[in-house]
Order: structure tokens, then C-alpha cells, then sequence
């Protein structure tokens, strides 16, 4: 069965009725793929690409909240600079017409770069299920285990926000100038208290944070000497392996190679405040 | 052990528009656009190489957006419009781009050929301005081994040029 919703309360009813037994496809990125290499073979579909108030973006109470079927096609012209350029560093631009932020999440690919960006900026989650209705929580918490989350058999992935105005940088080390699978990527956020958080893609089983370089930071000004110290912290906080695409050194010693620049861009860039974030 | 008896996939009515037309068709729920577009409409203008949106060469409009076939499932197509290689050229008359493409030698082998254009098609048509970096990332999905992209840039300039003075 192939079923198309056009609101999200029948994808839920779906959801509930159907449990693991249908598979949720939105821009089909990620599920289209893992079919086309025969890893899974499902019959029946929840389509939930119709679902016109999940490709909503809006400001409420200090936050912006992207419903979950914004496209990276739409975060690209966002103002959240790290938030923009992972979402530009996503595919081509069909991928970025196609996949979505809400499928980023689902998936939890450790390389899943919206994912690192929001991780960096505090994110919180929504999910939604008919019995228990909808329930936030931070990104962080999400994020189990390799491609393990927290979302419930009945849930459906409904928004994620981030607080209206962090201060953020993003980088990505990969193998082509584009259509460019993350070999490690970091992101960095700031919010207006001074609190920084970092963000890492392919240095573990999920896309990872970095608490201890974190507190480091908080509440502290940028300077070199710091910024060298929470670099060297931060190699301590990854746990990279080996794959096809590169090395655990060379992801390590690149995790604090990021780290010092994007921290150093965001020391240099400070007296322009929140203009640029 | 394998699965004795694999799954039956069921099928679905699928209403589409491909090129101008109107097409009704019954396809199994699990059937990718591409292989619809090739194997079911028999428009085989449309290439398939490596299956996981690496390459472009699959890359066709959906309502006016790029997608690659390759990843969107023919049942998500139901009720919207798709534009294929085999519609941008008026009867013997070819779209600018095609036409560019034949005048700077933009194809060697030509696999690659329907996607560019299709890329090229979605940028000239949203934009009358377009910038060198507008260009290069419009073109980004699309891998072609043979030319080395020189003659391809070139040509998506001509028919800019050319769909201006028009």
C-alpha cells in the first residue's frame, strides 16, 4: 500500500495503525537508496511529502521552528550561517530539493551534516504520536545509537528548533568540492550568554557533541591560548573509526584542526555581534 | 536463509503529467520514477547510473524542480507534472540548451548529456541573472567523465546569452 496524507494527523493515525510495519519516505534520499541497494524492501508507505504544514518555518517565542519536511533546498537560504552552509554542503541541489531536515533526524546517520549543525545550536525535537500527542526534547538526548533513536514505533518526527539568533560556523572535510559525504564535519554555535557548543559528524556512532570542550568555553572570551587548550580537548572527545573513507587519526587530529577555526572565525568576527549569524 | 516466498508488492494507480501529456498507469508501490519514466513510458531519454543521487545523470523536473529519478518513487509523482530531456525540444526544434550543447561540443559519449540539461533547464528557468557560482552549483549534481566540464559551462553560458537576446 502506498499512502499519501495530506495532513499530519492522518500520518499519524497511519503511523499508529501501521507501527514498523510501513515504511515513512519524504524526499526518499535516504529510503530510495538503501531500496535501490536491496538493504530494505518495503511494501508499504507512509508518503508523507503532501503534508504542506510540515514545510513550515516560523519565530514563536525566541525560537524558529522548521517543520520537519523543510527541504535543505529551504535551509540554504536561512540566516543561521552554519545551519546554511551544512544544508548547502548537502548533495547537489535535486538532493537538496528532495531531502529534508525531518529525514536527516530519522535517518541519524552519524555523516548527517543538518544534524551536526543543529547538535551545535541546541536543537530540540519534536515528536508526535496519536496516543500521547507531541513531546519535545533536546537533539542531544535523541541520539541513541548508530542509526538507534528515541523515536517511538508510533511517532512521527513533527518540527526541531533552535533559538532565534546563535552566533555559529561550519566546516566540512570530505572527498570532492561537491556532492561531498562528510569525512568529518564540525559545527560551533554561540548564543548570547557566551555559552559555545560544539558539534561533530563521523567521529562516532551518532553525530556527537562536545561537553567538556564546551564548558571550557562557557562563559569565557575567545583568546589563541584558549582556543589551542579546548582544540586539544576536543580529540579527547571523539571516538572515530576507521572506514572507507579515511582514518580515526586523521579524523582526530582534524576534530581539533576545525575546532581552531571556526573558533578563531568567531573570535576574529566578534565585534560584528549577531549581524552575520 | 533466503526467503522462499518473497513479498508480493502490491500496486497503485498512478495520474501523472510527463511532458504535456496525461498519463494513467498501474505501478508497484515501490517503483522509482526513473524506472517509470524508462521501462513503463518507454522515455529512455532519462539515464540511471549509480542509484544513489551521486551522479545526476537521472536528474528530470518535478513541478519545476530538479529531483533525481533515481530517488523519488513513481507513486510520489501522482497528480504532479514531471518534465523529461524528451520534453524540452519543440517537435525538430531544440530547446536553447540542447542546442548550445551541440554548438560548443559539450557531449563526448552523451551519458551525462540529459541530466546536465535538465540541471541547466531548472537554473535558466528560474533565473534571468545568473552569476559564474550560480552556474558551477547548478551544475554540481552532475558528473561527466568525458569532457573535463569546460565545453558544458560554456554551452549553459551560450544558451543563457542566447535565451536573453531571444
Amino acid at each position: 500500500m502506498f499512502h499519501q496524507p495530506m495532513t499530519f494527523e492522518h500520518a499519524l493515525d497511519l503511523r499508529s495503525e501501521l507501527g514498523t510495519d510501513a515504511t515513512v519516505i519524504n524526499g526518499g534520499t535516504d529510503v530510495v537508496v538503501a531500496m535501490n541497494h536491496g538493504a530494505i524492501k518495503p511494501t508499504t508507505f507512509i508518503d508523507v511529502s503532501r503534508i504542506k504544514a510540515l514545510r513550515g518555518i516560523e519565530k514563536q517565542n525566541g525560537h524558529l521552528i522548521m517543520g520537519a519536511g523543510v527541504t535543505f533546498a529551504d535551509l540554504g537560504k536561512m540566516h543561521f550561517r552554519a545551519l546554511r552552509e551544512a544544508s548547502l554542503s548537502v548533495g547537489g541541489p535535486a538532493i537538496r530539493n528532495m531531502g529534508t531536515i525531518g529525514g536527516n533526524i530519522a535517518t541519524a546517520s552519524p555523516a548527517g551534516d543538518g544534524c551536526v549543525a543543529l547538535l551545535a545550536m541546541n536543537a530540540e525535537v519534536q515528536l508526535s504520536s496519536k496516543a500521547r500527542g507531541d513531546r519535545w526534547m533536546p537533539l542531544v538526548d535523541y541520539f541513541i545509537d548508530y542509526r538507534k533513536t528515541a523515536l517511538a514505533d508510533d511517532e512521527l518526527i513533527k518540527a526541531v528548533r533552535v533559538h532565534n539568533n546563535p552566533r555559529s560556523r561550519w566546516y566540512k572535510i570530505g572527498k570532492r568540492g561537491a556532492v561531498n559525504i562528510s569525512l568529518v564535519c564540525c559545527a560551533i554555535s554561540q548564543n548570547e550568554n557566551n555559552k559555545t557548543e560544539l558539534a561533530f559528524g563521523c567521529v562516532g556512532p551518532i553525530p556527537k557533541v562536545a561537553p567538556k570542550a564546551s564548558a571550557l568555553l562557557t562563559g569565557e572570551t575567545l583568546t589563541p591560548e584558549l582556543i589551542d587548550d579546548v582544540a586539544n580537548l576536543v580529540t579527547h572527545e571523539v571516538a572515530p573509526i576507521d572506514d572507507q573513507r579515511g582514518t580515526a587519526t586523521y579524523r582526530r587530529a582534524m576534530c581539533s584542526t576545525l575546532t581552531k577555526r571556526l573558533l578563531t572565525q568567531l573570535m576574529e568576527d566578534a565585534p560584528k555581534g549577531d549581524a552575520d549569524a | 536463509m533466503p526467503d522462499p516466498t518473497p513479498m508480493e508488492i502490491p500496486t497503485m494507480q498512478v495520474a501523472c503529467d510527463v511532458n504535456g501529456e496525461s498519463f494513467t498507469r498501474d505501478i508497484p508501490v515501490d517503483m522509482p520514477l526513473l524506472e517509470f519514466l524508462r521501462d513503463v513510458l518507454g522515455l529512455t531519454g532519462t539515464k540511471g547510473a549509480c542509484l544513489e543521487g551521486e551522479c545526476g545523470s537521472c536528474t528530470v523536473l518535478v513541478d519545476g524542480e530538479t529531483i533525481n529519478s533515481c530517488l523519488m518513487l513513481a507513486a510520489q509523482v501522482n497528480n504532479r507534472s514531471v518534465t523529461t530531456i524528451e520534453g524540452l525540444a519543440a517537435g525538430t526544434e531544440l530547446d536553447v540548451i540542447q542546442d548550445s550543447f551541440v554548438a560548443t561540443g559539450a557531449a563526448q559519449c552523451g551519458y551525462c548529456t540529459p541530466g546536465l540539461i535538465m540541471s541547466a533547464r531548472a537554473l535558466l528557468n528560474d533565473q534571468p541573472d545568473i552569476s559564474e557560482s550560480e552556474l558551477l552549483t547548478a551544475l554540481e549534481g552532475n558528473i561527466c567523465r568525458c569532457t573535463g566540464y569546460a565545453s558544458i559551462i560554456e554551452a549553459v553560458k551560450r544558451a543563457h546569452r542566447e535565451s536573453q537576446n531571444a
